[in-house]
């Protein structure tokens, strides 16, 4: 009982997880773009969220906000700074001779934006863990036996709608007929007519929402916020589309929640210190021996040709 | 000379070998961001070496260089039969592995770090230092380094004309992380202790952004980009709370300004790198502007080899 | 090797790409020591042939022999070693290479030994030398050290034939290299060419500029949609009827076939 229990925490876990790793996947899988601001992404929605309900608006703007408008507030936040970060890494983008160093400006530009959104809200708000006063975190349901927070469940449920709104996006909608061609091959899709200026920015919209949605669920289901929360999220993010396969939503979908599987077994097992090895390790070990993941094809990540 | 100033000029011999270890993969085009990994092991390898069986010091370095060499060539051999953001994801897990693997050995003394016995003087890094470097230009110089800046330009090109593409880049990336392990092993001795946390993703990014920076068309430009960067921190030490207490006096008062937070650095740091990569993403130093500033030069013609064209 | 065969034959090649015949059936041979231009409407899959028999693609059926030997497993890296050396339609020079490097890169073949790869390749070497001198009785020897992206479009795309010339190969293939030239240059290009293949060196050449066909080749393949639709004289090549179909004809279909990719 205990250990189903436990993969009962895992899956609500691991759906935090999800949607973090969709938001890799998404990027990877049409820009071919890694984006390292995605976890901070996370952390800005979480902290502002936490801020804003706080102290309020800086330079006393405006009083303690109700936190479902704090939270509110911080995932548009998190969409913005996802576009700024689009305006310097694809939008003035000068690739002439499309060499592999080329191919890492946006990386290279987005380790950049990881360091100033980072150390902006350290220098804000400093490094501790503060404590988000949301809903009652701890209400539970208990299905025979097993003991499930409402929280968690609402949570999940949003992670699922997410995942159907997206494939739908993408299979159905003119957008996502643009985002597949760019993914096919950029070229092509403006020589077919997509206007890639108006198609990228949806991916970066996108991905703020997703790391906001989860950075808002995450402080209302565990009630701690801070500075740090990204990269520990970020990592188990990563690795999940890596399992699940670089390019595939479903791909991240199972990935994220093999890796809450396999967090909590850890932590049962061997104890909380051995997670990041183990997490590390099995993302290690899928790239070497197992590159194109679960679900994924390997055509991502090429550069070009 | 000052300790202080020794202490800079042997964290500076320190970055840039550092730096050169990560070139020799940026250079075939090849991101490693999993530098400190690498460096972890030089590191750890020369203090455990160095602290239980009282090894000397060059004999822990060379074991450092080697086992990171070693490690480089496990993760390069695999690795390098895809392309492009694989490599980056792999050399990340590494380090994290690496550092998550040694945070939890009681061998290596985990969160508590090693005490290195053997010291070595400034002078040892900076040595070396110059000999490394010498080296990168050696290297870049021959049929191989020619091979390592094809396969950056257009692999598949380069795979045409005949160059062997998959061992250049395994044989660049090892010897790149071996440089790496040198360069940690250096760290070991000079500071006489180590600790796991000091081997972050952090650094990481700090490495392959010096050499980014730099430019990595040449090997001028991981010199300029560890320079840049070690110095950069030393000037902002006195030059940020300057910035700051003028800012505020502007406003009026000036009285007892906190000193601003550490973290403004990596904010610099950020916008620098966002800033460089939009207008000049090639780097700082490039191939036409040294042409540039030897032509500009009518003596230096004759000087190099390079220029008797 | 026998001096009989051809030097290169094609021998019912075919290649798709995700359900879309590329090239179906094609055979064609390559005698020593001949000009032959294969040419064919945008589409047709000339540059897919160049990538068939420069190893970038594996035939799905169909075989290429090269010099006497069976080369259609041979991996791309090696057929240069055995004399077959092409350019890009695109120039495909290394950009940040000097011109030098980039002609030292193409003897890459002719350097096979551990010291090849330890020697410096700075002021006299050996393959500096020898690319300088390759350069300056190409008539660019004016700027080996300049870095190639700094240079105009009509010298890059001369360098590219030099740097394929720096292998030494028995056969030279070109994927149109008088694209963007002006007539002068069009000109001095054709008699670079035939001075190179008056020293021995077979030409196949992928062009549409018909006049430096008809005055560099005395034959021609011609291609429509995948499939070779004559082979013979680039005198009489206009009078054939199916040709003149194709290009004619292609005027209608040319949106359809640049949506079908030629992949370069």
């Amino acid at each position: 009982m205990l250990l189903v229990q436990q993969l009962v925490n895992s899956i609500m876990l691991g759906s935090v997880y999800v949607t973090v790793a969709v938001a890799f996947t998404l990027t990877i899988g049409i820009l071919n773009f890694l984006n390292f601001t995605i976890p901070t992404l996370f952390m800005l929605a979480g902290m502002m969220g936490w801020a804003l309900s706080y102290y309020g608006l800086p330079f006393g703007l405006s009083g303690p906000m109700p936190w479902p408008l704090a939270l509110a507030v911080g995932v548009v936040l998190a969409i913005l700074a996802s576009l700024l970060v689009e305006r310097f890494t694809f939008r003035y983008l000068k690739t002439r001779y499309g060499d592999s160093t080329e191919h890492a400006i946006p990386l290279v530009s987005s380790l950049g934006f990881l360091l100033i959104l980072e150390n902006l809200v350290r220098i804000g708000y400093g490094t501790e863990e503060r404590r988000f006063v949301g809903p009652d975190a701890d209400l539970t349901l208990n299905v025979g036996g097993l003991f499930i927070r409402v929280p968690q469940l609402i949570s999940l449920f949003v992670t699922v709608l997410i995942v159907i709104f997206l494939t739908m996006l993408i299979r159905r909608t003119r957008i996502g007929r643009g985002l597949r061609a760019i993914a096919e091959n950029p070229d092509a899709a403006n020589i077919l007519g997509v206007d890639t200026k108006r198609v990228v920015p949806v991916v970066f919209m996108l991905t703020g929402l997703l790391c906001g949605l989860a950075g808002a669920l995450f402080a209302v289901n565990y009630g701690e916020v801070s500075p740090l929360m990204g990269e520990d999220i970020g990592t188990k993010a990563i690795a999940g589309m890596v399992i699940g396969g670089l390019g595939s939503i479903w791909g991240a979908v199972i990935g994220g929640l093999i890796v809450g599987v396999l967090e909590l077994m850890t932590v049962h097992f061997f104890g909380a210190d051995t997670v990041q090895v183990v997490v590390w390790g099995a993302l290690l070990l899928t790239l070497i021996a197992y590159p194109s993941g679960l679900l994924g094809h390997n055509a991502i990540g090429k550069g070009k040709l | 000379m000052s300790g202080y100033m020794s202490g800079i000029l042997a964290i500076l011999a320190i970055n840039i070998i550092f730096a050169y270890g990560i070139y020799l993969s940026v250079a075939t085009g090849q991101l490693n961001l999993g530098g400190a990994g690498f460096q972890a092991v030089g590191a750890y390898a020369a203090a455990y070496l160095s602290a239980t069986y009282g090894f000397p010091v060059f004999l822990t370095l060379l074991t450092g260089l080697l086992l990171s060499g070693v490690f480089g060539f496990a993760i390069a051999l695999p690795i390098l039969r895809t392309r492009g953001v694989y490599l980056v994801l792999a050399t990340f897990a590494f380090a994290e592995v690496i550092a998550g693997a040694l945070l939890n050995s009681e061998t290596f003394g985990g969160a508590m770090g090693i005490s290195v016995p053997g010291y070595v003087e400034w002078y040892v890094p900076v040595i070396i230092a110059a000999f490394v470097t010498l080296l990168v230009f050696y290297i870049m110089s021959t049929r191989f380094g020619l091979n390592m800046r094809a396969i950056h330009d257009d692999e598949e090109v380069s795979d045409l004309m005949g160059v062997p593409v998959r061992k250049v880049k395994v044989i660049a990336f090892s010897m790149g992380a071996a440089l790496a392990g040198l360069s940690g092993g250096l760290y070991a001795h000079t500071f006489t202790f180590v600790e796991v946390q000091g081997f972050n993703a952090i650094l990481s990014i700090y490495v392959l952004l010096y050499v980014l920076l730099g430019g990595t068309q040449t090997a001028w430009g991981p010199l300029a980009g560890a320079t840049f960067f070690t110095l950069l921190p030393e000037a902002l030490r006195d030059l940020l709370p300057s910035t700051k207490t003028f800012l505020v006096s502007l406003f009026g008062d000036a009285e007892n300004v906190a000193p601003p937070d550490e973290s403004w650095r990596f904010v610099i740091l950020g916008v620098l790198t966002v800033l460089m990569m939009v207008f000049r993403p090639e780097g700082l130093i490039t191939r036409p502007m040294l042409a540039h500033l030897r032509l500009r030069k009518p003596g230096a013609r004759a000087a190099g080899g390079e220029v008797l064209e | 090797m026998n001096a009989a065969l051809p030097l290169l034959s094609v021998n019912a090649v075919s290649k798709s790409f995700g359900g879309l015949q590329v090239i179906s059936d094609v055979s064609f041979d390559v005698e020593r020591g001949s000009r032959i231009a294969l040419i064919g409407p945008n589409g047709a899959g000339k540059t897919t042939i160049f990538n068939l028999i420069s190893g970038v693609y594996t035939p799905d059926s169909g075989s290429i022999s090269f010099d006497g030997a069976d080369i259609t497993a041979v991996p791309s890296r090696k057929r240069i070693g055995l004399g077959l050396a092409r350019s890009f339609q695109n120039i495909r020079l290394m950009p940040h290479l000097s011109v030098v490097e980039n002609i030292m890169l193409g003897q890459q073949s002719n350097a096979t030994h551990l010291a090849d790869m330890a020697l410096p390749l700075l002021g006299r070497s050996r393959s500096r030398r020898e690319a300088e001198d390759l350069l300056a009785r190409m008539g660019l020897g004016t700027f080996p050290g300049d870095v190639v992206a700094t240079l105009p479009y009509g010298i890059r795309k001369k360098i590219e034939v030099v740097r394929a010339l720096a292998a030494k190969p028995k056969l030279l293939m070109l994927d149109e290299p008088a694209a963007g030239l002006n007539p002068a240059e069009t000109a001095s290009l054709r008699d670079f060419l035939i001075t190179i293949s008056e020293t021995g060196t077979t030409i196949l050449i992928v062009e549409h500029d018909m006049g430096l066909v008809r005055s560099l080749c005395e034959e021609a393949v011609v291609l429509n949609f995948g499939s070779k639709i004559y082979e013979g004289s680039t005198r009489h090549v206009q009078d054939d009827p199916q040709v003149l179909e194709a290009y004619l004809g292609s005027r209608h279909v040319k949106d359809h076939v640049v949506a079908g990719g030629e992949h370069a």
